[in-house]
C-alpha cells in the first residue's frame, strides 16, 4: 500500500504542469478572443498557408526520419558488433555533441553549408563546382537528421545490443545466408527500437521551427514556425493552440500507427 | 585466421564509424575554430585570437547564463531524480490497468513537441498568475525531465529481485533501511543513468526554456537565440569549446579502464548510460581515480554554483531596476557604471522582436521598469494604456537630444509624453560592388532593383512583416503604413513574385552574411554600416559594402525607452533615461552600437569623419519621402500578417 | 559402414592469447551419440562452435563426410544446433519457428506443414502451432528447439548443454526423450554437457575434456570402471583416489596393506595412483577384511547409506553400502581385485596441474 502512495508527488506534478497546461491548450484551442466557443482555430489549417506549412513538415520530418533509420540502423550494428566494452564509449561519443548547445550546433552547420562557406570552400579547392546549399529543404533535413540522429541510433542500439549472439547464430545455422539473417531475425526484433526511435526523430522534426528558421533562411514556413509565430510575434494565442491541436492530432495518429508494429511494448530509449 | 571478407567488412565498418563521427563534429569543430578567429564574422577569417576566451570571462551575461544553466541542469535532474524513482517504484507494484494509465502520462512529454509543452505551459504559468522566472523554468524542465528518469529506472527495478527486499525484512531491516541498503543499490545504475539524461536534456533544451523563461533570467540556449539576431558574440563560441572539452576530459577519464579480458559478444549489455557509467569494475586504482574524478567534477561544479551565489547575493541592493531591451543593444559597461553610480542593482533582458516584446509587457507575469521598443509598438503600448507618462524634471539631459528628433516621435507619442529617444535609422540596400559587377547590374538606387532577375538567389530580405511590406509599397509608390487593402495586396503578390530571387529572409545576419560575400544585396538597417565598413578593411576584403537608400523613399524608425504603466521602479527608470542621455555615456552607447544616436551632445564629440558620414546619418533633407511607422491597430495588423503567412508559405 | 561423419585435425583454437583448444584431434562415427564431457572452460562448447561453424579454429581442419569445411559459413553445412539458451526467435509463433529453415530452404507450404506437424508431435507437443515463445515453459521451449533443428533433417545435430537450465526431473524425462529422438531419426549427435551424470546415461561415446584436452575417450562403461587418470577418475562419479606401491603385477599395497588386484606392467615396487568406487568397498567385521578402520560418518541417501570410515593412516574412504554400520563401530575394508582401478601416477607436475585442478 505505503509503495503506491510514493507516486503521489509525481501524479500531483504531472497533473499540475502536463495535463492542465495541456487542458489549457484545448481551451485556447476552441475559444476566440472574447472567450466564446468556435471551431475557427482548429479549421484554421484548411488554409492554403497553413495547409501547406503543415504539409511541408510532414515531407520534411518524414525524410529526416527515414534518412536518420538509414544511417542508424548499419550504425547500430557495427556498434553492436564492438562489443560492450568499446560499444559504450562510442554510444558516449554521440551523446557528447549534445552538450554543445543546440542553437550552436545549427549555426555552425551555417558556417559550413554557406556559399562561401566551409563545405563550398573544399569543393573549390578540389576545383568542383560550388553548391547551392543553404537556405534549401535539404538544407533543413540536414539539420533535422543532425540533431536527431542520436535518438534514432540509441534505441536500435539497445535492443541490438539485447539480442543473443545465439539467436543470430542459431538462424545461420538453419540455413539463413546473411542477408535472410537480417531480414527475418534482426530486422523483426529490433522493431521496438526503430518504433521509439522514429518517435523520438519523428515528433521533434515535425514541430521545430529553429531548425527551419537557422537553415532555411526562413523561406520555407513549417506548422511549428507558424505556431511559434502566432505566440510570440502575432500574439493570436487561440490560433496558435489551435494549430498546436491540430500538429498533436497528426502526431498521435502517427503514433498510433506505429503502435500497431510495436506489440509488445518493449521499445525502450534508454 | 580471419577471411579476407570479415577483413573487409571490418575495414567497411570502420569507414563507416568515420564518416559519421565527421558528420556528428564538422559543426562542433567549425564552432572550436570560430573560437579563436579575430573577426566575429562566422564566414571571414580574421587572424587567430585568445581573446574572446578572456572576454567570457569577464561578461557577467555569459557567466550568469552558464551559471543559470548549470544550476537548472542539476537541480532539475536531481529533484527529477527523487520524484521519479519514487514514482517507479509506486508504478512497479501497481495493478496492470492503473500501471498502463500512469505511464500513459509518463510518455505525453516525451511524445508530445517541446513547443507544445513550453507553450501549455506558459499558458499555465500566466493563467494561474505564477510570475516567469527562474523557477518556472526550473518546473518546466523537472515536467520534461522526470519521465527519463522513469523510463530509466523501470527497467531496473523490474531486473531486481523481489525476494531480496523480502529477505533484508526478514533479517529485521525496516522497509526504508531495506529498500535503501538493498533495492536502491540495484537500480542506482538506473537512477544515474536517468540523472545524467535529464541533466542533458536540461542543458540542450531550447524550445521550453523559451517560452517559460522571464525577465532578466537566461540559460546559454536563451543568449545564444538572443544573439542569433545581431550575429552571435565568439565568446559563446570559446565557452562552449571549454565545455566540451571539460566534459570530454571527464568523459575520457570515468572510461578508461586498463585493458580486460575481453567480453564474449552476447553478454547482455544494459541501458546506454548505465553501460558506461558507475556500475562497471569493482575496487582498483582506476575505479578510485574515477571516483576522484567524479567526486572533483562535482566538487567544481558547487564550488562554482557557490561562489556565483554568494556574488550574487552581495550584489544585492534594496534598490533595483528591470531593464528590458533589444539584444546587444548596449555598451556592457555603461550598465556597470550606472550601477556605481547610483547604487541602483540592474536586471538586464533582453528581447528579439517588438511583436516578442509586446506579449510578456501585456501580460504582465513580468514587470519591467523600463523598455526599448520601436516607434508603432510604442504608438500600440500608449494605445492600450499601458505606458506611463514620464516625469521629465528627473530627465534634465532631455535636452540633449536634438529637436528634430523629439519632432519625428510626434507621429507615435504625440505629445512626448511617454518617450525618449534612444536610436534611431533608416532601412536601406547594401550592396556589394563587385558581386554586383560580375553579374553585370547597377548599383540599385530604387527597390524595385530588388526583383532584377539577374539577382537570383543574391538577394537578402528583412525576415519581418512590416519591413518586407515596406520594401514592396515603397516600391509601388504607396505610403508604408497603409491600411488599403488592395494595395496591400499588390504588395503582397509583389513579394510573392520575388520570393524565387531571395536568397533568405533574415534579421540581423544580413550584416554578416553580406561582410561573407554571401549575397549581392540586402535590405539592412543603416546602424549596422559603421561597422561594417570597418570590418570591411580589417578583414582586407577584395570587395566593397555601399549603403543606398532608395529613391521612394524609406522606414524611418526610431528606438525610444518608455516605462510601461506597471513599473515597479519609476524613479530608478528616469534616473536610467537621463544616465542614457548624458553625452558622454550617449557617445559611449554609440560607438559599441554605432546605431545613429540622436543625442546631439554626443555628436558634436565625435570625429568629423563620422559625421558626416552619410549612411549614419544622412541628411534630413535626403529624407522627405521617408515615413516613421505607425501602429495601425489590432485588426490591420492581423491583414498584414495573414498575408505576410501567405508569402512565407507561398 | 561407419566411415568417421566428423574429423578434427589438430584443431587449435585461443582467445585473447589464452589457449582454450590445443592441437585437438576428434573422430566421430556416422550414427552415434557422443559427448563431449568436462568443468566450465574446458574447451568443450568452443569445439562445438568450431563445428558448427560460429568460430573458425587456428589452426587444424574440421572434415565433414570427408570433406573440408573449415572455412565454410554456418549456413552451408548440412548439420543443425540445439543452443543452450534455446535462442528461440521470440517474434515468431512456435510453427514459424520450427518452419523457419524449410523456409530458407524454399520448401512448399504443404511440405512445411507436413513437417511442424511431424516435428511436434515427435516432441510431444501438438497443437502448439501457433502458442507464442513466451508462452512455453523451459521445457517445452527446449523441445521447439529441437523439433526447429531436427525438421531439416540434418545428418549431425549438436545440442549445447540443452537439458542445463531445466530441473531434475524435466532433465530426465529429456534424457530419455533425447534418446528415443535419436534412434527414431538416426542422426548423429554430439552432445555438450558438464554433467557426468546425462553423459553416462545417453552416451554411446564420451569425450572428457580438460583444459583444452582430451583426457579420455571411450565407452560410458569404460570411462567409468577404467578411468585412465586421476582427473577423469575423480571426475566421473564419485571415487576413492589414494596412492599406493605397485609390488609386482596383480598386487598392489595401499597405506601398508596389501591387495589383489587385476592389472599387470606397471613395473616391481612402481608408486602409482589407486582409484576404488565408493560400492565397490565391503564392509566386514573387524578382521576379516584388509584395512581396518572405523566408521566416521553416517548418510541415509535411500537406496544405499553412504557412511565415511577412517583409516589409522587419516584417510577417509567413501563407502556405498546396502548394509548399515553405526558411527564408531570398528570395520574392516575388503575389495575385489577386480574393483581395483591401478592408474600411472602423473609423470610431470604439468600433467599433474591438469588432473588436480578444476
Amino acid at each position: 500500500m505505503s509503495k503506491k502512495l510514493l507516486a503521489g508527488p509525481y501524479l500531483l506534478w504531472m497533473i499540475g504542469f502536463t495535463i492542465i497546461p495541456l487542458a489549457l491548450i484545448v481551451y485556447y484551442g476552441f475559444t476566440d478572443r472574447s472567450g466564446a466557443f468556435t471551431l475557427e482555430n482548429i479549421l484554421a489549417i484548411a488554409t492554403a498557408e497553413h495547409a501547406k506549412a503543415l504539409w511541408l513538415s510532414l515531407a520534411l520530418s518524414l525524410t529526416a526520419t527515414v534518412v536518420c533509420l538509414l544511417l542508424a540502423f548499419p550504425l547500430a550494428m557495427v556498434l553492436r558488433s564492438r562489443g560492450r566494452g568499446a560499444g559504450g564509449v562510442i554510444v558516449f561519443i554521440f551523446i557528447l555533441p549534445m552538450w554543445m548547445n543546440f542553437l550552436l550546433r545549427t549555426l555552425a552547420w551555417q558556417t559550413l553549408l554557406e556559399k562561401n562557406g566551409v563545405i563550398n570552400g573544399i569543393l573549390s579547392a578540389l576545383h568542383l563546382p560550388s553548391q547551392n546549399l543553404i537556405n534549401t529543404p535539404g538544407a533543413i533535413v540536414l539539420g533535422m537528421v543532425y540533431n536527431f540522429l542520436p535518438f534514432m541510433v540509441l534505441p536500435i542500439y539497445n535492443v541490438l545490443s539485447k539480442i543473443d549472439d545465439n539467436t543470430i547464430n542459431a538462424a545461420r545455422d538453419l540455413g539463413a545466408n546473411s542477408l535472410q539473417t537480417f531480414l527475418y531475425v534482426l530486422l523483426p526484433l529490433s522493431v521496438p527500437g526503430i518504433i521509439s526511435g522514429i518517435t523520438m526523430v519523428f515528433v521533434p522534426a515535425l514541430t521545430t521551427f529553429v531548425i527551419s528558421s537557422l537553415l532555411g533562411g526562413s523561406k520555407i514556413l513549417l506548422i511549428g514556425n507558424v505556431i511559434e509565430q502566432e505566440f510570440t510575434r502575432g500574439s493570436n494565442w487561440n490560433l496558435g493552440s489551435g494549430l498546436s491541436l491540430v500538429m498533436m492530432v497528426f502526431i498521435l495518429l502517427s503514433m498510433a500507427m506505429l503502435a500497431k508494429y510495436d506489440k509488445n511494448g518493449e521499445g525502450s530509449t534508454f | 585466421m580471419k577471411t579476407k571478407l570479415s577483413l573487409f567488412k571490418k575495414i567497411l565498418s570502420d569507414f563507416y564509424l568515420v564518416i559519421i563521427l565527421i558528420f556528428l563534429y564538422a559543426p562542433i569543430f567549425t564552432m572550436m575554430v570560430l573560437s579563436f578567429n579575430t573577426s566575429k564574422s562566422r564566414t571571414q577569417w580574421g587572424g587567430f585570437t585568445l581573446g574572446w576566451y578572456s572576454q567570457m570571462l569577464s561578461d557577467p551575461n555569459i557567466l550568469s547564463a552558464l551559471y543559470n544553466t548549470l544550476l537548472i541542469a542539476f537541480v532539475s535532474a536531481l529533484i527529477a531524480c527523487i520524484l521519479g524513482t519514487a514514482a517507479a517504484i509506486a508504478i512497479n507494484s501497481m495493478k496492470p490497468v492503473s500501471r498502463t494509465i500512469v505511464m500513459g502520462i509518463t510518455n505525453i512529454p516525451m511524445l508530445n513537441a517541446d513547443i507544445v509543452t513550453g507553450i501549455s505551459l506558459m499558458l499555465a504559468f500566466i493563467a494561474f498568475g505564477i510570475s516567469l522566472g527562474f523557477k518556472t523554468i526550473l518546473i518546466a524542465h523537472i515536467t520534461f525531465n522526470i519521465p527519463y528518469v522513469i523510463l530509466s529506472v523501470m527497467p531496473k527495478l523490474k531486473q531486481t529481485d523481489k525476494s531480496t527486499y523480502e529477505a533484508a525484512m526478514d533479517l529485521g531491516a525496516s522497509p526504508i533501511y531495506a529498500f535503501f541498503k538493498v533495492v536502491f543499490p540495484d537500480i542506482l545504475p538506473g537512477v544515474l543513468s536517468g540523472f545524467l539524461l535529464a541533466f542533458t536534456m536540461s542543458l540542450d533544451d531550447f524550445i521550453i526554456t523559451h517560452f517559460t523563461r522571464g525577465a532578466g533570467i537566461n540559460t546559454l540556449s536563451t543568449l545564444i537565440y538572443s544573439q542569433v539576431r545581431r550575429g552571435i558574440q565568439p565568446s559563446m563560441y570559446a565557452l562552449s569549446t571549454v565545455i566540451f572539452l571539460a566534459v570530454l576530459i571527464l568523459l575520457l577519464i570515468t572510461n578508461y579502464r586498463p585493458k580486460q579480458k575481453k567480453v564474449l559478444p552476447g553478454a547482455d549489455s544494459s541501458s546506454l548510460a548505465a553501460g558506461s557509467g558507475p556500475e562497471k569494475e569493482g575496487p582498483g586504482i582506476y575505479s578510485k581515480l574515477q571516483k576522484a574524478a567524479m567526486g572533483a567534477a562535482a566538487v567544481l561544479i558547487v564550488a562554482a554554483v557557490g561562489f556565483v551565489s554568494i556574488k550574487n547575493y552581495s550584489l544585492k541592493h534594496s534598490d533595483k531596476l528591470y531593464v528590458y531591451n533589444w539584444g546587444d543593444y548596449i555598451d556592457q559597461e555603461v550598465i556597470e557604471l550606472f550601477e556605481e553610480e547610483t547604487g541602483i542593482q540592474v536586471t538586464y533582458d533582453m528581447f528579439e522582436t517588438n511583436e516578442e516584446m509586446y506579449p510578456v509587457i501585456e501580460a504582465g507575469a513580468v514587470t519591467y521598469d523600463v523598455v526599448c521598443p520601436s516607434d508603432y509598438m510604442i504608438q500600440k503600448m500608449i494605445e492600450n494604456d499601458m505606458l506611463a507618462e514620464i516625469n521629465f524634471d528627473n530627465v534634465p539631459n532631455i535636452d540633449q537630444i536634438g529637436p528634430e528628433y523629439m519632432e519625428m516621435s510626434r507621429s507615435f507619442d504625440p505629445q512626448n509624453k511617454y518617450s525618449v529617444p534612444y536610436c534611431w535609422g533608416t532601412v536601406g540596400i547594401l550592396y556589394n560592388t563587385k558581386r554586383l559587377e560580375e553579374l553585370g547590374v547597377d548599383p540599385p538606387d530604387s527597390w524595385m532593383d530588388l526583383w532584377d532577375p539577374a539577382l537570383k538567389g543574391e538577394i537578402l530580405m528583412q525576415d519581418s512583416v512590416r519591413d518586407a511590406f515596406m520594401v514592396a509599397l515603397k516600391g509601388l509608390g504607396y505610403s508604408m503604413n497603409t491600411t488599403n487593402l488592395d494595395e496591400l495586396t499588390q504588395a503582397k503578390d509583389l513579394l510573392i513574385a520575388q520570393k524565387p530571387l531571395v536568397q533568405a529572409y533574415v534579421i540581423d545576419q544580413v550584416r554578416d552574411k553580406m561582410i561573407g560575400g554571401e549575397a549581392a544585396v540586402g535590405v539592412i538597417y543603416s546602424g549596422e554600416m559603421l561597422y561594417i565598413q570597418e570590418e570591411v578593411k580589417n578583414l582586407g576584403l577584395d570587395y566593397s559594402l555601399e549603403y543606398v537608400v532608395p529613391k521612394e523613399g524609406t522606414n524611418l524608425w526610431i528606438d525610444s525607452w518608455v516605462i510601461p504603466a506597471n513599473a515597479q521602479n519609476k524613479e530608478n527608470a528616469e534616473k536610467w533615461i537621463n544616465f542614457l542621455c548624458r553625452p558622454d555615456i550617449a557617445l559611449r552607447n554609440f560607438e559599441y552600437i554605432t546605431y545613429s544616436t540622436p543625442n546631439q551632445g554626443a555628436f558634436d564629440l565625435l570625429d568629423p569623419e563620422i559625421q558626416e558620414n552619410k549612411a549614419v546619418f544622412p541628411d534630413m533633407k535626403s529624407l522627405t519621402n521617408s515615413e516613421v511607422y505607425r501602429y495601425l491597430g489590432d485588426e490591420d495588423d492581423q491583414v498584414y500578417n495573414e498575408l505576410w503567412k501567405e508569402v512565407k508559405s507561398y | 559402414m561407419n566411415q568417421p561423419l566428423i574429423d578434427l585435425q589438430h584443431i587449435s583454437k585461443s582467445f585473447d592469447g589464452t589457449m582454450v583448444l590445443d592441437d585437438l584431434c576428434l573422430t566421430v562415427k556416422e550414427n552415434s551419440f557422443v559427448t563431449l564431457l568436462g568443468p566450465s572452460g574446458c574447451g568443450k562448447t568452443t569445439t562445438l562452435r568450431i563445428i558448427g561453424g560460429f568460430e573458425s579454429p587456428d589452426q587444424g581442419k574440421v572434415l565433414f563426410d570427408g570433406q573440408d569445411i573449415t572455412h565454410l559459413p554456418p549456413n552451408k553445412r548440412q548439420l543443425n544446433t540445439v543452443f543452450q539458451k534455446y535462442a528461440l526467435f521470440t517474434h515468431m509463433t512456435i510453427a514459424e519457428n520450427i518452419a523457419f529453415g524449410l523456409k530458407i530452404k524454399n520448401k512448399s507450404k504443404s511440405y512445411i506443414q507436413d513437417k511442424i506437424r511431424y516435428a511436434l508431435k515427435l516432441v510431444n507437443l501438438e497443437g502448439y502451432e501457433n502458442r507464442s515463445v513466451d508462452s512455453l515453459s523451459g521445457g517445452q521451449q527446449q523441445r521447439i528447439a529441437i523439433a526447429r533443428a531436427i525438421v531439416n533433417e540434418p545428418r549431425l545435430l549438436l545440442l549445447d548443454e540443452p537439458l542445463g537450465a531445466l530441473d531434475l526431473k524435466l532433465r530426465q524425462d529429456m534424457q530419455y526423450e533425447l534418446i528415443r529422438l535419436k534412434n527414431e531419426l538416426g542422426i548423429t549427435f554430439i552432445y555438450v554437457t558438464h554433467d557426468q551424470e546425462e553423459a553416462l546415461t545417453m552416451s554411446d561415446t564420451i569425450v572428457v575434456m580438460n583444459q583444452g584436452y582430451i583426457q579420455q575417450m571411450g565407452t560410458p562403461e569404460s570411462i567409468y570402471n577404467e578411468p585412465e587418470n586421476a582427473f577423469v577418475a575423480d571426475f566421473i562419479g564419485d571415487s576413492n583416489i589414494v596412492p599406493g606401491i605397485m609390488i609386482r603385477d596383480e598386487l598392489v599395497e595401499i597405506f601398508g596393506a596389501k591387495f589383489a588386484c587385476v592389472d599387470k606392467g606397471f613395473g616391481n615396487n612402481t608408486p602409482v595412483d589407486v582409484v576404488i568406487r565408493p560400492e565397490d568397498i565391503d564392509l566386514v567385521e573387524p578382521g576379516q577384511g584388509t584395512l581396518s578402520g572405523v566408521v566416521t560418518h553416517l548418510i541415509f541417501k535411500g537406496v544405499h547409506y553412504e557412511m565415511e570410515v577412517t583409516t589409522p593412516d587419516g584417510f577417509e574412504w567413501l563407502v556405498h553400502s546396502t548394509d548399515l554400520f553405526p558411527v564408531g563401530q570398528k570395520v574392516d575394508i575388503h575389495v575385489d581385485p577386480f574393483d581395483i582401478q591401478i592408474m600411472n601416477k602423473p609423470a610431470s607436475e604439468d600433467e599433474e596441474a591438469i588432473g588436480v585442478n578444476e
